[in-house]
């Protein structure tokens, strides 16, 4: 293109076109109507829909949803998510359906929009072993203290509606705080501004009164879990009775949760660490091995851990969830077994057999068996069905003995003692067979895990028959071992350990975790 | 809880203040990421990350429910939106695909520079606009020359602004001298526009959205607004008079459920249905005879014709009960203000012409039309499907004119200042009719715009297999990811709503006014501009000369528009659209004079803004009368039989997804809010008997295709019939190529299949 001055330039009219194409001319060509207006505009639609004043000592503010009004058009979903600047992929409201029919045959269909219930005992709070939650003492609201979270995602476990959400990215949890910095101004969270029926309003409720009628049993609306686990303030309202056999539409999805393989890895390493000190402490043999390998054992575990956290820098201010959270009280209990067990360790090395070894390594055992106990309860805490009590502990127990027993035949054989190494095959294979035959009877007889063993059919039909062939193999090698040697022993306790990462995984991922209702 | 109040007192004791290093981080890089502030403009607060400079609303790309948008500027560029508080469509309020309007155009798939297959089954290779429009023009040209002007087609959409519609269909007739065109629309909107032309005299919804406020018994006929236009059901909502809303659907809908009275009938018996309605209500001296003596003709005829829809064999045929259809009658009887609304449930019939009449028809003869809250309503779907019923220049010429009038030819020809003789007087075909024209090896060049046919035509499977036999296929899109554009031999990147101006039409006539927010990505090109390209590249480039921008077009149509039923001559510009909230067809010059001026705008006409048609009784028909127009109903053409005993419906599946989801799909927000895989929905007792699970997959099979769907069990349909959402590509590769002998319109909610586990 000639640029001499004076002379009109040939423009080609593909790059004309190109260049209009790139140039943005709304705002000089067009009316800018708001410009000066600094109100909110929207006022003159929610000004009904949020309370007048401010919650009264003893109150809250909480989210009532009326059904009767709310057809599915899903507009607060992606209000929040434009209002609130969340990420592409991220949305702090979920619709549900839920699916049933009437009485008179008719069917019925109902969207149930939710969002963070602002519990009265919020269970991410509780579990959360960081205090990155926070319920707001003037509006209730559970607030969460995005730069104080470590990303350790125990409070997505533990919240039954699903609510907060982790985001990779970030290497946090984040959740809706129903707009508090609007409310403290008198603006409608996104939700409210945004819905077109109206359905979704703030009221005041008494958090006490929240608290007291939230009986076992009881439930915000059809598909969610018991209220009086968390006491979640959000009212669902509606004139139409509610059919006794509506349902969430994705009742019968089944899907594979998270597998947390730092988590696995973690709770396997630890449990065999601990494992091996108690064998030491109870048989008083080859105490140095044993302590030394279980020392290593436990800081592995607890080192794979860190992994799991999205910020793992912060993880030092654990100690503020003590009071409440299971999690605080493993990373405590761990941190004490391994303070104890370094000297423990020392000194069955520096004085073999003596008294201060045994006593050392009496006080880690016992730690190490409190800090398996908090493992347990971390997932007992989230009361989901396949993590309950004797899931929990009669697998991370189980394990502990079974890969306790296991290593420690391998540093029996290893030090020579083969007739220690014989009895511990033996012990430590039965615990096996016990353990195939509890996941097995969990997948025969699932009682309250039915969710879970129709997960584990659907998605992972190899893993039981797995774990099956690697207990065959233990077996095998076991018998190999105490046949021909102890080295036959180290595929034995390899097998197993394989054997436990599958019982572990299946225990992640084929966990049912409780929501609110899903759609199709 | 006071546990843990005591033990934050406790660390806010050790802690002196907040800002402070303390155990607890109150503030941070994390938490500054999500603070809101307040955001001026009438914004409330916002997020900080996002904070505007400026705001201006514009139109929504999606439906024809023609929502106003608040963009949120920064440095002229979109950065959000939010609904507009003050549109008078939409009230503040937006469905979540407008809420996601801007998602789309961020895809990382968008199409940046044309793409050439070189050789057939090769790849799409990057080229550009010199090369591209070098090659367009000379393949059609040779196919113009070899095969002559009825050798190429093109398939629009109803997605562009009415003056690239205008301009397409003008290059294309006028400038390149081809014959056949037609438009997505047919396949939506089709039925209500012939409807409307033969009854009313013109293609003429005369509703506003007040209707939907103002009526004391609505009627929904095959509609779904629930989630298929959400924010008119927001105005139904706000209806003060506790309106009976009556819901006519083979399923148990989001709306049915929100109905006062669902008629769950047999599919396609809407037609007898509707009639058995004339019946009863004759009987139940419901007919406002002065308005029908003097407002109509053919009513006597009509009245005749029902006589033989007694409740007996209405009944028989619908399903439902005598009762109930003396109930359903009574409704419209007793109603004072009755409005009768309908959308795709009727318009994809294999008689759905006379079944939208059929409903014209119940409004005539109670007189429930010209006053508020009353009227025969077709809810259209897509952004712009009445400008393209109105300006596409496809089978119509172009303004609503037909090409073998001489005087409409003079004027058109006089208005966009073109030689008469460019006009060609032969009708173009048809969608299926082209469709057809590939298959018999006439048709062997095509040009898809905004489109994906390859996605959502009827009986999809012969139709990609037809699109084989093109010579040269050249698909515009804003990607070059559909199943369309995957088939082109050219793709030529266009930029999208949001990346241009123009002006769309909705469902109640309002034009409204769509801007540009966002810079296209690399080399597209807004459809505007690569029409402006291939005019100059084919030499037809002076007969364009006016065509200078959309706003220019905008006021060539105008001219058009001039004593046309829909004349627009007293819009002003742009700015009297955007500073009025839109506005309604008709406004001619005078009565744009008449009114006052606004107090808000000094330069531009206040316009009323909610304004209905046929006030005062007069129809478009020569003699200012509407027409009541009947046919003995036919059977739909693949009922179910003994090999394939299951009846499929197709439909919206839900709010966020629209049509083929090529944009939808591309927002992660909008795809957590449908189902990511292709479902069926199945009644209880039809799973119970075939042994199919919750959530299992399922096969389908039609007389054309196989698919698998996961099983949805529910009782919203009926047993014997399932339901498939349309959104999912496989699905019609099972429908039935059956259309409406006046409209063409296919009919998409009917074929026979049979399902098993899979």
């Amino acid at each position: 293109m000639s640029t001499t001055p004076g002379l009109v330039n040939e423009v080609n009219l593909i790059d004309q076109l190109l260049a209009e194409q790139r140039s943005l001319t709304a705002v000089e060509r067009f009316a800018r109507r708001h410009e000066a207006c600094d109100a909110p505009a929207q006022a003159r639609y929610y000004h009904d829909l949020i309370p007048l004043s401010k919650p009264a000592a003893g109150q809250q503010y909480a989210f009532a949803v009326d059904l009767d009004a709310c057809t599915g058009c899903k507009a607060c979903v992606s209000a929040c998510h434009s209002l609130n600047g969340l990420e592409e992929d991220e949305t702090w409201r979920d619709i549900g359906l839920l699916v049933g029919s009437m009485p008179d045959e008719r069917p019925y269909l109902q969207t149930v929009t939710t969002a963070c219930h602002h519990c009265a005992e919020p269970g991410c709070l509780e579990g959360c072993p960081v205090m990155a939650y926070e319920k707001d003492a003037e509006t209730g609201i559970v607030r969460h203290l995005d730069d104080q979270c470590i990303g350790c995602q125990y409070c997505t476990l533990k919240c039954p509606y699903g609510v907060p959400k982790y985001s990779s990215r970030l290497g946090i949890v984040r959740k809706c705080d129903m707009c508090h910095e609007r409310l403290a101004v008198g603006e409608a969270p996104a939700c409210v501004q945004a819905c077109p029926h109206e359905a979704i309003t703030i009221r005041l409720v008494d958090i006490e009164e929240v608290a007291t009628s939230a009986h076992p049993g009881t439930q915000m609306i059809s598909g969610a879990f018991d209220s009086s686990y968390t006491k979640p303030t959000t009212t669902y309202h509606s004139l139409k009775p509610l059919p006794a056999n509506a349902a969430p539409a994705d009742a019968h999805q089944l899907r594979l949760e998270h597998a947390h393989w730092p988590l696995i890895l973690m709770l396997i390493s630890t449990q065999m660490a601990v494992g091996l000190f108690v064998v030491a402490a109870l048989t008083r043999a080859a105490e140095f091995p044993l302590m030394a390998a279980g020392f290593a054992a436990l800081n592995a575990g607890l080192f794979a851990a860190v992994f799991h956290l999205g910020r793992p820098l912060g993880a030092w201010r654990f100690f503020l969830g003590l009071r409440t959270s299971w999690m605080s009280r493993e990373i405590l209990a761990f941190s004490l077994t391994a303070t104890i067990g370094a000297p423990a360790v020392a000194a069955s090395f520096l004085f073999p057999g003596s008294g201060l070894a045994f006593a050392l390594n009496l006080i880690t055992s016992m730690l190490g068996l409190v800090s398996i106990f908090t493992s347990a309860m971390i997932y007992v805490d989230t009361r989901r069905a396949l993590w309950s009590p004797v899931h929990s502990f009669g697998r991370f127990f189980g394990t502990t003995a079974m890969l306790g027993i296991m290593g420690s035949a391998v540093v029996f054989g290893a030090s020579g003692w083969t007739r220690g190494m014989q009895w511990a095959l033996a012990t430590g294979m039965l615990a096996h067979l016990f353990l195939l035959a509890a996941g097995y009877a969990g997948y025969f007889f699932p009682k309250r895990t039915r969710q879970s063993a129709h997960t584990l059919r659907r998605f992972l039909p190899w893993l039981l028959p797995a774990r099956a062939i690697l207990f065959t193999i233990s077996g095998i090698t076991s018998i190999l071992a105490m046949q021909t040697g102890w080295p036959f022993a180290i595929a034995a306790l390899l097998s197993c350990t394989a054997a436990q990462l599958l019982e572990r995984y299946a225990f992640f991922t084929t966990v049912h975790a409780y929501k609110m209702p899903g759609g199709i | 809880m006071s546990g843990s109040a005591n033990i934050r007192d406790r660390i806010r004791a050790l802690t002196p203040t907040r800002d402070l290093l303390s155990l607890r981080a109150w503030r941070g890089p994390l938490t500054e990421e999500l603070v809101r502030s307040p955001g001026q403009f009438g914004l409330g607060q916002i997020p900080t990350t996002l904070a505007p400079d400026a705001t201006t609303t514009t139109v929504c790309g999606f439906c024809s429910t023609g929502c106003g948008l608040n963009v949120h500027l920064k440095d002229g560029q979109a950065v959000n939106l939010s609904a507009d508080t003050t549109y008078p469509v939409n009230l503040g309020m937006a469905c979540p695909k407008g809420w996601e309007a801007l998602t789309p155009l961020s895809s990382p798939d968008r199409g940046t520079t044309p793409l050439v297959r070189r050789r057939r089954g090769g790849l799409l290779e990057p080229s550009d606009w010199e090369s591209a429009m070098v090659l367009f023009c000379e393949e059609l040209k040779a196919l113009k020359a070899k095969h002559g002007p009825e050798s190429v087609a093109f398939l629009s959409t109803g997605q562009i602004p009415t003056e690239e519609m205008a301009f397409l269909g003008c290059l294309f007739k006028f400038g390149m001298g081809f014959i056949h065109c037609d438009s997505n629309t047919r396949q939506c909107m089709a039925t209500s526009h012939v409807a409307y032309k033969q009854s009313f005299g013109f293609d003429a919804p005369p509703f506003t959205y007040a209707d939907f406020e103002e009526s004391d018994v609505l009627v929904f006929i095959g509609a779904n607004p629930c989630i298929a236009h959400p924010i008119m059901w927001q105005r139904v909502m706000r209806n003060p008079h506790s309106p009976e809303i009556i819901v006519v659907d083979p399923r148990a809908t989001e709306t049915a459920m929100a109905a006062t009275q669902h008629y769950a009938i047999q599919p396609k018996s809407d037609l007898t249905l509707l009639y058995g309605l004339a019946h009863l209500l004759i009987e139940m001296n419901a007919v406002k005879r002065d308005f029908v003596d003097a407002h109509t003709t053919g009513y006597e005829e009509f009245a005749d014709f029902v006589r033989n829809f007694p409740p007996a064999r209405v009944s028989e045929a619908t399903g439902i009960p005598e009762e109930r259809l003396r109930a359903f009658a009574r409704s419209i009887a007793n109603g004072q203000r009755v409005s009768f609304w309908w959308t795709m449930g009727v318009n994809q019939g294999h008689e759905s012409t006379r079944t939208a009449q059929a409903i014209i028809n119940l409004a005539l003869m109670t007189g429930n039309i010209g006053r508020p809250g009353t009227g025969a309503n077709s809810i259209t779907g897509q952004c712009n499907a009445m400008g393209s019923r109105i300006f596409a220049n496809v089978t119509s010429l172009v303004g609503a004119h037909d090409a073998t009038n001489p005087a409409h030819r003079a004027k058109v020809a006089r208005s966009l200042g073109i030689h008469e003789s460019v006009i060609p007087t032969q009708p173009s075909l048809a969608y299926d009719q082209i469709v057809q024209g590939i298959a018999d090896g006439q048709i062997k060049g095509l040009w898809v715009i905004a489109t994906n046919s390859s996605h959502s035509w009827i009986h999809q499977s012969e139709f990609n297999a037809i699109l084989d036999k093109l010579e040269f296929l050249v698909v515009q899109d804003l990607y070059p990811t559909t199943e369309t554009a995957q088939r082109a031999d050219l793709y030529l990147p266009a930029a999208g709503w949001g990346e241009k101006e123009g002006t769309f039409i909705n469902s109640e006539r309002r034009i409204g006014l769509t801007k540009k927010v966002r810079r296209a990505p690399g080399q597209a090109l807004s459809d505007f501009s690569i029409f402006q390209l291939i005019a100059h590249y084919w030499g037809c480039g002076d007969m364009f000369s006016r065509w200078t921008s959309p706003e220019a077009t905008f006021q060539l149509l105008k001219e058009i528009s001039r004593g046309q039923p829909y004349d627009i001559t007293g819009i002003a510009d742009y700015r009297h659209i955007d500073e009025s909230g839109g506005i309604q067809w008709p406004l001619p010059e005078e009565t744009s004079d008449a009114v006052a001026p606004s107090v808000s705008s000094a330069s531009t006409p206040s316009v009323e803004p909610e304004r209905r048609l046929f006030e005062d009784g007069q129809f478009f028909t020569s003699d200012g009368r509407a027409r009541f127009l009947f046919d003995e109903p036919r059977p739909m053409a693949e009922r179910p039989d003994d090999a394939y005993p299951f009846l499929l419906l197709t439909g919206r599946g839900t709010s966020a997804q629209w049509h083929t989801n090529t944009r939808t799909a591309k927002s992660d927000v909008l795809r957590k809010l449908y189902p990511a895989r292709c479902y069926v929905e199945i009644h209880p007792d039809d799973a119970a008997r075939l042994g199919i699970e919750p959530n299992a997959p399922v096969r389908i099979a039609s007389r054309r295709a196989e698919i698998t769907a996961a099983a949805f069990i529910t009782p919203t349909v009926q047993p014997g019939q399932i339901f498939v959402p349309m959104h999912y590509g496989e699905l019609n590769q099972l429908t039935f190529p059956s259309f409406d002998p006046h409209s063409r319109q296919p009919s998409y909610k009917a074929c026979a299949v049979r399902i098993e586990p899979a």
